[in-house]
């Protein structure tokens, strides 16, 4: 059993999901920031997007980002791992917003109306009142998210992005074995469970943070 | 009922144009729909294939694989969830531990691999009136989704007030039997919106049956889109199918929730 392949697939699969979760971060607060905007036609548009891609599998992105950016206007050629990266992101960034949105709207209206009335423009209270608490508090869910975006990345096997499970289909094809998967299967686990207990760390250490800021108060 | 409509609009801050979620939700879901050919450059004579009737019921038959699937999966999983589910509530340190490390060790594996390894696992002579790839992947979305909603049902058990199970011990039911009669009945209640978002989350997952070449909707568009060359626009219709079919389910869901009144 070759195990150098399983490791260069590892790195793939560590690559795409770093890749994908800083830019379906950036993404999903812009999308999330728009969704709770006060003019109608941003936040509907908003609303939209995360509608339907939560809606559809990312199965169908995936295809429509490789059959359609080259098709498109814009003529965007990209690499297989390009790809899976464009299709990660955008499927992903629908649930990051819809994170961020909850998070911003559970704020209290005072929040916002304390902004406001110092002067602040919208976007102003927006990015230097409302984000840094919202991301605080959403730091669990958002975790959530990019746990299920690493498991995803699977995904990208089936426009033959050289990742984890697609190189462990590739041994699989040559031993007949399908026990590999489990050994898969385990390297899969040594990414995600720590992922998980990254949030945890993350959350414990936040609601310390936001524990001794609310004492100064 | 329009008294009641105008107090609650008024209430939700979020509501804008005087529109509720819902509607919001419809509009922006239309203009993606509108927007999505018109970056893409979809063409009107591409979409011809889909003004006749057999293309339709092609993918109809896609549809109903997706529903049957789906159901079967999610109906053959609330036993092993409910059983994984007290399983982790154990007392007995072994059984907890076991039922503990299976949930979380689904939980945190890709779907994808669970189905080829389930796929490649079978043996080459099953008994054929399914396909391989049918039995494939039932159970692997059956035993993913009894991971998941062992999780909501353990967090049901947990939610209910202690009393309930009291009540039921000292009329003289045995551990068991309160379970069985007092409290599952009411952890299923109350976990039913949950239970059915996670069907929504089990039908876009179907689309994963078409990696191992099963014939399920996604797989029908490959076959029509290979035929026609038309790969976007079919991809649009697949994706608007699922959109709906999700869509339909959500609607079904917020109806089953109970309402103030009733808890």
């Amino acid at each position: 059993m070759d195990l150098g392949l399983l490791a260069s697939g590892l790195l793939v699969t560590l690559e795409l999901a770093g890749l994908s979760i800083v830019l379906s971060l950036v993404l999903g607060i812009a999308i999330g920031v728009m969704r709770a905007a006060p003019v109608a036609p941003v936040a509907i548009l908003a609303e939209g997007y995360i509608a339907f891609f939560r809606n559809i599998p990312l199965l169908i992105v995936l295809f429509f980002a490789l059959n359609g950016l080259p098709a498109s206007p814009l003529g965007i050629r990209l690499s297989y791992f390009e790809t899976a990266v464009a299709g990660l992101v955008v499927y992903t960034a629908a649930y990051v917003a819809e994170v961020v949105r909850a998070g911003v709207q559970a704020l209290s209206r005072g929040q916002t109306e304390a902004g406001r009335s110092l002067g602040m423009s919208w976007l102003q209270t927006m990015r230097l009142v409302l984000l840094p608490q919202a991301l605080t508090a959403i730091v669990p869910p958002l975790g959530s998210v990019f746990i299920a975006l690493t498991k995803n990345t699977a995904l990208a096997s089936t426009i033959a992005v050289p990742e984890l499970l697609y190189q462990s289909r590739i041994i699989e094809s040559r031993t007949f074995n399908p026990n590999v998967l489990l050994l898969t299967g385990l390297v899969y686990l040594a990414v995600t469970l720590p992922l998980g207990g990254l949030v945890n760390y993350v959350e414990a250490r936040m609601s310390v943070v936001g524990a001794r800021s609310q004492g100064g108060r | 009922m329009a008294a009641e409509a105008l107090s609650v609009g008024s209430l939700r801050r979020r509501s804008r144009a005087g529109l509720s979620n819902r509607q919001q939700s419809m509009i922006g879901v239309a203009a993606v729909l509108v927007f999505l050919p018109l970056v893409f450059r979809m063409e009107p004579r591409n979409f011809t294939p889909f003004t006749e009737l057999a293309i339709w019921r092609f993918l109809g038959e896609g549809v109903v694989t997706v529903l049957v699937v789906s159901i079967v999966a999610i109906v053959a999983s609330l036993p092993m969830a409910a059983a994984l589910a007290l399983g982790r509530l154990s007392s007995q340190r072994p059984i907890r531990l076991a039922c503990t490390a299976f949930v979380e060790g689904i939980r945190a594996l890709p779907l994808l691999l669970l189905i080829f390894y389930v796929f490649l696992s079978l043996p080459r002579d099953l008994p054929a009136f399914l396909s391989r790839e049918t039995i494939a992947l039932t159970a692997a979305l059956m035993v993913y989704t009894a991971a998941v909603n062992a999780e909501t049902l353990r967090a049901g058990i947990l939610a209910l007030d202690p009393c309930q199970m009291e009540g039921a011990r000292s009329l003289g039911l045995g551990h068991w039997g309160a379970m069985r009669y007092v409290v599952l009945p009411q952890v299923f209640r109350d976990t039913l919106p949950s239970l059915i978002a996670q069907f929504t989350t089990l039908v876009k997952d179907t689309s994963l049956g078409s990696v191992i070449s099963m014939v399920e909707l996604v797989q029908r568009g490959i076959i029509i889109f290979q035929g026609f060359r038309n790969p976007m626009e079919t991809l649009y219709i697949v994706a608007l199918l699922f959109f709906f079919l999700n869509f339909a389910m959500e609607q079904i869901s917020i109806s089953l929730r109970p309402s103030a009144a009733e808890r």
